[in-house]
């Protein structure tokens, strides 16, 4: 088995800092957090500009080129509602470390999401989800199944198509935690990849109990199958947690040093 | 339906490390296949063959490693006739008279010897031991210093002494260090974390993850070795893609079948026949399980080793 | 490997017709890779894909039964993911031009034990030189030692009277070639024998083995390129991972490399060679001979290879004398553990000193971890030492300094000995009783 991916979710709009760069194409502070996930360990960077209807293309162009440029042609996640920009993206978009993400996909208005993977090579992040929240597994399995088959259409490989299960916030919904966790069994037992937005589950809880609730939660999610999420490599304990899983699972080789590597 | 050909091909490789200089400077790995696997890519540095010297002299040796050497007095002697061994790549030589449970001969007598064989042949220069830790750590960073500028392979940094010798060997003098662990896939990893760690560039290191002769628990050296190279390729964990070495005439050279006399076995037959068939057959072994270069003693098992590597590659 | 979901969909018709009373033909593809559903309740599949799912779930590589002995089998590219299951298997080479006598009565001087197991040469590969009386005599001889043999001829009526002549032997019929297919195929079937494909190059093997098989014939044996090195190895590798890797399973047969052809003449190549393939994808390895220095390394290397990770390797509990010991000599002792046993007796012999050397039953544990799991305790040492050492007049013990913790309690159990401890790493043993004396 492959070690685990983790992608860096810390270059988002989300964050007012990030917003400002973006907006003044102010490199100082991307590449700051770029830096610091992937000393972290992070294998992907997610770059998520927001909605960026307006200068998306430019945008999302001078983000890849200044990351590629800077990070010896680090991987990367393209996240926007903006599909145009997605496109330029990919345009100056470099290969040699890992085919770009298409972020992302779901099975109601963003399924045409999954040809624009298709059609340029990349791997597309599958939420199996239509509108609203999935009532069981079943219905996530029927999500599934018509974002696989739409892939195929496309011609893309089954294993570019990594199926996001929608972790939901246990603050709230707890009873559903199980449910998400066997969902990624199921899609494991297919062959087929995952990630996800792991950290959703700890939503709304105190900070200093984030990290342990997400260090949890990958652990059994790794258990269930799980091949990638969409975290904050800078969560030392989640990172440590990760690390320990790839070698319990035997994806990596364990050495003293483990921890450091 | 024909038959499909599916090469198995990884985006990792094996790092190129040089041993020696000038013309007769030496490649160990580079290769981005399993181990002899030229029909899936190309091996541009073939597996080495380098010829183990004992600096404590001949006796109880086969016959025909004494034939070898017959006239030699000195390991240097011993070096430039070793040189003309047909498919001798590098020469390794063994300070066991450093040994302070055996002649405990002085660091700087065994300095003298290194200087001496460095300057009796244009080979790449492998310097190994005594197995004693302490003394080596001595030797590697006098002799590191002796032979500056050399590019000459250590053997080894060992857990109990790798920071002497790293920072010896491998920072204050360049030199090539090997890290050596006994059949053990996780020692064999942290070694080469630790070593390079303490800033010792991964294409400046060579591992020595142990062996034994063919029959004694050889198993498990087939599956570290072959575990670490899945690991350096398949997982593209650069902690691993450090070349191998193997001393093999060293294991081979002290089991029984290699050992006893014809007199006390005589129903096994002419004992250079056995201790070259033994060493053949763990060196060609350890070659298929991932290693990059053997050590041998007996001038036939070096001609033959080397020869069946020429013809697979 | 049983197929995926994934891999039964893209085979299938794709057209969400429902008729399966599932939604989509996806849903009802991975309810056939779990078992839930047969692929048969789909009424657009095509026969073919219905043929070749129900391959999948056959063995990718076929156990070949050759006498008592078994080749190929296998499930894994490497050891250490499973374990090897059939071991590979040497022969020893003669042909109607050769002496049989001498080289049949040289084949069988290697016969020994090690670790539980007879090491000797499993077969005789006979091959054709040109003299059809002479070929079946030597096929009779070869037949009367008590190995398996293994015809190599092209010829159809020398193979004939060759296998007429031993036909109760049931020997491989080694020769089967693009030309001779027909004949060879009708011999095979008509004296139930094994056959060995020849044929030059990976792409023309693979046609005529699937055209062999499209004779209904799967009782087969694939030889590899007898003319270059390189290639024979680049031949039984790719044959083995086809199999293994791909399931393509045309090739998923056992091999044989011929070795006395790629390096006639040369002993120390031929052993080079047989170690090569006794690592990578030999199933069976003609030699032109096995002389002892040639059997010890190889039959411990295959041993070592094919062992069962699960199963520790054990010898036999009892005095083992080393260096000419006997009743006035030192004792020492230690466990069963195959390789405990190898390096520690050949420690011992290197120093020279009279010992005999205990092995207890320890259940084929090393010392720490049989001591740990109680089946090295100061109760079972002094039981075999009774029972092993009644008529000991050096009554000096050396015990494993792992468990020198035992010394105490293992001498009141055996007041009249001297227990001494002894190192804790064989490696040091010889300094330790040159030392002691």
């Amino acid at each position: 088995m492959a070690k685990f991916i983790v992608i860096g979710e810390r270059i988002s709009v989300t964050a007012p800092s990030i917003n400002k760069a973006f907006a003044e194409r102010d490199p100082e502070p991307i590449l700051t957090r770029a830096k610091q996930q992937l000393d972290a360990g992070a294998t992907y960077l997610d770059v998520n500009i927001g909605p960026a209807e307006k200068d998306g293309v430019d945008v999302m162009k001078w983000a890849v080129q200044l990351l590629q440029g800077e990070f010896d042609n680090v991987p990367l996640a393209l996240d926007t509602a903006n599909m145009a920009a997605i496109e330029a993206g990919i345009s100056v978009y470099n290969r040699a470390k890992g085919k770009p993400i298409v972020n992302s996909a779901d099975a109601a208005g963003r399924i045409g999401y999954i040809d624009l993977a298709g059609a340029n090579d990349a791997i597309c992040i599958a939420l199996c989800n239509g509108e609203g929240i999935a009532k069981d597994n079943d219905e996530r399995m029927t999500y599934l199944q018509t974002l696989l088959e739409r892939g195929m259409m496309a011609g893309m490989e089954a294993e570019d198509i990594w199926f996001d299960p929608l972790f939901l916030v246990t603050k709230g919904m707890q009873d559903k935690q199980m449910d998400i966790l066997e969902f990624i069994k199921m899609i494991s037992d297919s062959g087929l990849n995952s990630t996800g937005g792991l950290s959703n589950n700890s939503n709304g809880m105190p900070k200093h109990i984030r990290p342990i609730m997400d260090s949890a939660m990958v652990a059994m999610a790794m258990m269930q199958g799980m091949t990638s999420a969409i975290v904050n490599p800078n969560d030392l304990r989640l990172m440590e947690t990760i690390k320990s899983c790839d070698v319990i699972k035997n994806n990596t080789l364990y050495a003293d040093s483990y921890l450091e590597l | 339906m024909p038959f499909k050909k599916t090469p198995q091909k990884f985006s990792a490789a094996i790092k190129a490390v040089e041993i020696g200089t000038g013309d007769k400077k030496t490649v160990l790995g580079g290769e981005g296949v399993m181990p002899l696997y030229s029909f899936d890519g190309p091996i541009e540095n073939a597996p080495k063959v380098g010829v183990e010297i004992v600096d404590t002299g001949l006796e109880g040796e086969a016959k025909g490693i004494q034939e070898f050497y017959a006239g030699c007095t000195t390991p240097a002697e011993m070096a430039a006739k070793a040189a003309t061994m047909e498919g001798a790549d590098f020469i390794a030589l063994r300070l066991e008279s450093a040994d302070p449970n055996g002649a405990n001969a002085s660091v700087e007598d065994c300095v003298a010897t290194a200087k001496a064989v460095s300057e009796a042949t244009d080979l790449p220069l492998v310097i190994m031991g005594c197995k004693n830790n302490e003394k080596d750590a001595q030797l590697f960073d006098k002799c590191s210093e002796a032979l500056a500028g050399k590019n000459i392979l250590v053997l080894a940094a060992k857990e109990e002494n790798y920071k002497g010798v790293a920072a010896a060997a491998g920072l204050a003098y360049n030199q090539k260090i090997g890290t050596e662990s006994a059949v053990d896939i996780n020692l064999a990893k942290q070694l080469n974390v630790l070593v390079t760690q303490m800033g010792v560039k991964g294409e400046n290191v060579i591992m020595n993850p142990g062996t034994a002769a063919a029959g004694y628990g050889f198993e498990y050296v087939v599956s570290t070795l072959e575990r670490i190279r899945l690991a350096a390729l398949g997982q593209d964990d650069t902690t691993l893609q450090m070349p191998v070495i193997t001393p093999v005439a060293s294991e081979t050279w002290g089991v029984k079948e290699s050992m006893a006399s014809e007199e006390d076995m005589p129903e096994w037959g002419s004992r250079d026949d056995r201790g070259v068939d033994m060493e053949v057959a763990t060196a060609v072994a350890v070659l298929a399980a991932g290693s990059n270069a053997v050590i041998l003693r007996h001038p036939q098992s070096v001609a033959t080793v080397s020869k069946l590597v020429k013809e697979l590659i | 490997m049983a197929l995926k979901g994934i891999d039964i969909f893209k085979m299938s018709p794709k057209k969400n017709c429902k008729e399966c009373g599932v939604p989509t033909c996806m849903a009802f593809s991975m309810k056939v890779a779990q078992g839930a559903m047969k692929i048969e309740q789909c009424p657009y599949m095509g026969a073919d894909v219905i043929a070749k799912l129900s391959e999948a779930t056959a063995p990718p590589m076929k156990t070949i039964q050759v006498g008592d002995l078994k080749l190929g089998g296998e499930t894994v590219l490497y050891r250490h993911e499973k374990t090897f299951v059939s071991k590979t298997l040497y022969a020893v080479c003669v042909s109607d031009a050769s002496d049989v006598d001498a080289v049949l009565a040289d084949a069988q001087k290697v016969d020994y034990e090690r670790i539980g197991e007879r090491e000797y040469v499993e077969m005789i590969f006979v091959t054709y030189a040109g003299n059809k009386d002479a070929y079946v005599e030597a096929a009779k001889k070869a037949a009367a030692i008590g190995r398996e043999v293994i015809l190599d001829v092209e010829d159809a009526d020398v193979a004939e009277a060759a296998l007429a002549a031993i036909a109760d032997k049931k020997p491989v019929l080694n020769g089967a070639t693009e030309a001779n297919v027909d004949a060879f195929n009708a011999l095979a079937t008509k004296y139930g024998v094994v056959m060995g494909v020849k044929a030059e190059g990976l792409d023309a093997l693979y046609d005529l083995t699937a055209k062999i098989e499209g004779m209904g014939n799967k009782n087969l044996i694939l030889n590899v390129c007898d003319t270059s090195i390189k290639e024979a190895f680049a031949e039984a590798v790719q044959i083995r991972r086809a199999s293994l890797k791909n399931t393509d399973r045309t090739f998923g047969y056992p091999t044989i490399v011929n070795v006395a052809k790629l390096a006639a003449g040369d002993q120390a190549m031929q052993t080079a060679l047989a170690s090569l393939f006794t690592m990578k994808y030999g199933s069976v390895v003609v030699m032109e001979t096995m002389t002892y220095a040639q059997a010890l390394p190889l039959y411990g290397l295959r041993q070592n290879i094919f062992t069962d990770p699960q199963k520790p390797m054990k010898v036999e509990p009892k005095v083992y004398p080393i260096n000419g010991s006997d009743e006035n000599s030192i004792c020492c002792v230690t466990v069963d553990f195959a390789l405990t046993y190898f390096v520690v007796s050949g420690e011992l012999e290197r120093s020279g000193v009279p010992i005999n050397m205990l092995i207890t039953d320890a259940g084929g544990y090393s010392v720490l971890t049989a001591w740990a799991a109680g089946k090295l305790s100061a109760s079972t040492i002094a039981k075999s030492v009774n029972e092993c050492l009644a008529d000991q007049k050096n009554k000096t013990l050396i015990l494993p300094g792992k468990v020198a913790v035992l010394k105490g309690e293992i001498q009141e159990k055996l007041p009249d000995w001297n227990i001494v401890i002894g190192p804790r790493e064989a490696v040091e043993l010889v300094q330790f009783l040159k030392e002691y004396k």
